[in-house]
C-alpha cells in the first residue's frame, strides 16, 4: 500500500496570513517548491520539512504526517 | 532596474526555464534531424558547421543540466533555483537520459549487424536520444510542479 505525507501547510500559512511566496522566501527555495510540497506532489526532505515547521512555528509532526 | 528579491528572481527564472525548455528540445532534435538527412553523403564544410553546433549544444545541455544553471545570476538566486524539487526533477531525468544512453548504445550495436553505422552516427544517435530525453523530461517535471502553482 503507498504511502504518503500528508501535510497543513495551507492551514497554517493561513493562521498566519503567508503566501507561499513568503513562506519559500522564509526557507530559501523556489514558490515551486512549496507548491508542490503542500499539494503532495513532492515528498520533502527531514531537512526541509523541520525547516518548514519552524518557518510555520509549528513541531515538525504537526505540520506533517503519514497517510497510509 | 531590478527590484525583484532572489526568492522572487529565483521564481521567475525558474518559469522562464520551464517555458523555455520544451523549445531547446525542439531545436536540439531538429538538428538529428538534419544531420541524418545528410548521412551517406561526402562530408561538406557546412555539415562540419552543423556538427560543431550540435556538439556545443550538447555541451551547454548537458553542463546546465549536471550544474545549477543560470551561471550569470549572484549565487544565492542560483541556489535558490536549485532547491529541493528542482535537484530532485533533474536527478530523474538524468536517470532516465542514462538508461537511455545504455539502450542507445545496445540498439545502435545490434542495429550495425543489420545496417552499418559510421562511429559519428553511433555517437549522434546515443547523445541525441539520452540527452534529448533527459531535457524533455525534466522540461515536463519542472512544468508540472509549476502548474501546481
Amino acid at each position: 500500500m503507498a504511502e504518503r505525507l500528508g501535510n497543513r501547510i495551507k492551514e497554517r500559512r493561513g493562521e498566519l496570513g503567508l503566501t507561499q511566496a513568503d513562506v519559500a522566501e522564509l526557507v530559501g527555495v523556489t514558490r515551486k517548491t512549496v507548491n508542490t510540497v503542500e499539494n503532495g506532489v513532492f515528498t520533502p526532505s527531514a531537512l526541509l520539512a523541520i525547516k518548514l515547521a519552524a518557518a510555520l512555528n509549528v513541531p515538525v509532526e504537526t505540520l506533517f504526517w503519514i497517510e497510509r | 532596474m531590478n527590484h525583484r528579491s532572489a526568492a522572487e528572481q529565483a521564481d521567475y527564472l525558474s518559469r522562464r526555464r520551464a517555458r523555455i525548455l520544451p523549445g531547446l528540445f525542439v531545436i536540439y532534435m531538429s538538428q538529428q534531424a538534419i544531420y541524418f538527412s545528410a548521412a551517406g553523403r561526402a562530408p561538406t564544410s557546412a555539415q562540419t558547421v552543423k556538427i560543431g553546433a550540435w556538439a556545443l549544444l550538447t555541451i551547454v545541455i548537458t553542463l546546465a543540466l549536471a550544474t545549477k544553471g543560470f551561471w550569470f545570476q549572484p549565487r544565492q538566486v542560483r541556489d535558490m533555483i536549485d532547491d529541493e524539487s528542482t535537484r530532485s526533477n533533474r536527478l530523474e531525468a538524468m536517470r532516465l537520459g542514462f538508461l537511455l544512453a545504455i539502450f542507445g548504445a545496445l540498439a545502435a550495436y545490434f542495429f550495425n549487424q543489420i545496417e552499418p553505422l559510421t562511429v559519428g552516427e553511433a555517437i549522434q544517435l546515443v547523445v541525441s536520444l539520452s540527452l534529448g530525453a533527459a531535457l524533455i523530461r525534466f522540461a515536463i517535471l519542472e512544468r508540472r510542479a509549476h502548474r501546481y502553482g
